[in-house]
């Protein structure tokens, strides 16, 4: 009934479909077994030190009905998208103005990789000192640890560029701008985002790590004052919604990668 | 179909700076002149590694020259001073390199249309040249493929069509169709020889192909194992147009060839 041809192809098809399945099955086992075991944690160890998963859902949903939690999303995200757009236009500038200087990039090089050691967390004593208790010392958190990710990337992105395709576009006729904007710029791209996939989600954390110092507002302000009130509910509720936060906008950046770097060859099943 | 000299180059040397700790380095290129007429077909062979690239490179002013002169159009430009350096003469020596050096991230069509957008040349005439050229080697069809998805062969002709494009009065080619297979070689040989005869531009051609270097040229230039140095100078009795494939039968071929070959060492 079976011809050998059929018989031999039916097993090579066959696994890859239940692996895919296994896969998948696997992922929803896997998010009931962290589900399972955080409202086992939260039935043994008491809602003071973790809360239970329904009630955090509950609080999530009330608070959005309310607009509380939508206001503290929107001041969390200004904060953060004001800071990276600092930070991330620094990151860029810089490189490409240091490449017009070789000498004083030679000059500067070690004050820069000095002072990506200085824990930037520990400077919000003084930016409250210096920028006072508005936005301003939140801002120059989060612009601080955007700018060393983009910077550094950006500077070593610089640096690979083909040389060749640099000599081969002046012979052409491209003017040192065209070749910044057109040359670098695209050969760095994959670099760049690299670096943005570690810069955006720490603009949040940063943001919010702010907030918890200074300020009456926002998802670090919304975790810290339930924390100081005991409501371990509102603590897993704001750390939920953060995390929803950057995931949302890391999903975001990868379409964008998608879409910018469609032209590379490779890479294209080797994302994280 | 000679004219005057349009490149010349009189005492031309090159040895790279010398690495931290050893001994200087050696010549690469020693006390080499020659001249270019306006409208020629000029082949330089030579041996791997007998600098060929160098001197292009040289002569396209991506770099400097340690000594000596260089004039075109019977203007002397300087060679050794990296900072006066001015990368193709302001666009009148094209250069084709021995990789495509295409920009990975432009299609075929704008990889062409590259040089004119950053001379800001780009019309609807030099559009229609662009297209007239992708038509003429074949690449129909690929206007909206990355280099990645070209064949090497593709490839060579979408790099050699963006230096035509803008038409510079002097080309340089580096070893165009080295990595290519005798068929594909062939093809864009008879490609170029057609694109040259309707143009007539200057065309200076290195080769480590001594067949290829009769085939094309009007003059053949052979350069001795490095340092290089002028070994040999053949002017090519082959009348045009020529059968590239057929070039070996043509009577004056052997005698031509057996002279250049002992002369490459």
């Amino acid at each position: 009934m079976t011809n050998p041809e059929e018989r031999l192809a039916m097993p090579k098809v066959a696994p890859i479909r239940s692996g895919q399945y296994a896969i998948i099955a696997g992922r929803i086992g896997l998010a009931v077994a962290l589900l399972g075991a955080w409202k086992l944690g939260a039935d043994t160890a008491g809602p003071l030190y973790v809360a239970d998963p329904g009630m955090v859902l509950q609080r999530i949903i009330s608070d959005t009905l309310s607009g509380s939690l939508v206001r503290h999303v929107y001041v969390t995200l200004r904060l953060s998208a004001m800071g990276f757009a600092v930070g991330c236009a620094f990151g860029v500038a810089l490189p490409f103005l240091l490449r017009r200087m070789p000498r004083l990039t030679n000059a500067v090089e070690p004050y820069i990789l000095a002072s990506v050691g200085v824990p930037k967390y520990a400077l919000v004593p003084l930016f409250i000192l210096w920028f006072g208790i508005d936005d301003a010392p939140k801002l120059w958190l989060v612009g601080l640890l955007v700018f060393y990710p983009i910077f550094i990337a950006v500077f070593a992105g610089i640096r690979n560029v083909d040389r060749r395709l640099i000599s081969m576009a002046r012979v052409l006729g491209a003017s040192e701008a065209a070749i910044s904007r057109e040359v670098i710029w695209n050969s760095l791209l994959p670099f760049f985002f690299a670096a943005l996939k570690i810069a955006l989600p720490r603009a949040v954390s940063a943001a919010i790590i702010g907030e918890f110092l200074v300020g009456n507002e926002g998802l670090g302000y919304m975790i810290e004052y339930s924390r100081q009130n005991l409501d371990t509910t509102g603590v897993f509720a704001g750390i939920l919604v953060a995390t929803a936060l950057v995931l949302a906008i890391n999903a975001l950046l990868l379409r964008f990668d998608h879409r910018l770097n469609a032209w590379r060859p490779v890479d294209r099943h080797m994302e994280l | 179909m000679a004219g005057a000299p349009v490149l010349e180059v009189r005492g031309l040397s090159k040895r790279f700076a010398d690495r931290a700790g050893r001994e200087p380095a050696s010549w690469v290129i020693k006390d080499l002149s020659f001249a270019v007429d306006e409208g020629e077909f000029l082949t330089i062979i030579g041996p791997s590694g007998s600098g060929k690239t160098t001197l292009l490179n040289v002569l396209a002013q991506i770099e400097t020259a340690s000594a000596g002169e260089l004039f075109f159009q019977s203007r002397t430009t300087p060679v050794d001073d990296a900072k006066s350096l001015k990368p193709g003469l302001s666009c009148r020596i094209g250069y084709v390199t021995q990789e495509d050096n295409l920009l990975p991230w432009r299609t075929t069509l704008q990889n062409v249309l590259f040089p004119l957008l950053v001379q800001r040349r780009l019309d609807s005439e030099t559009r229609a040249r662009a297209q007239s050229l992708i038509r003429a080697v074949g690449l129909s069809g690929f206007e909206n493929h990355y280099p990645h998805e070209l064949s090497g062969g593709m490839r060579k002709r979408a790099s050699l069509i963006r230096t035509l494009v803008y038409d510079p009065p002097v080309i340089l080619m580096d070893e165009p169709f080295g990595a290519l297979d005798a068929q594909t070689r062939a093809q864009l040989q008879e490609d170029l020889l057609r694109l040259w005869s309707l143009g007539r531009k200057t065309i200076v051609f290195v080769t480590h192909d001594i067949a290829e270097a009769i085939a094309l040229g009007d003059r053949t230039l052979v350069l001795s194992r490095s340092p290089a140095t002028l070994a040999g100078e053949h002017t090519n009795p082959i009348p045009r147009p020529r059968d590239i494939r057929g070039i070996m039968t043509h009577p004056q071929f052997a005698a031509l060839y057996q002279r250049i070959r002992g002369e490459v060492q």
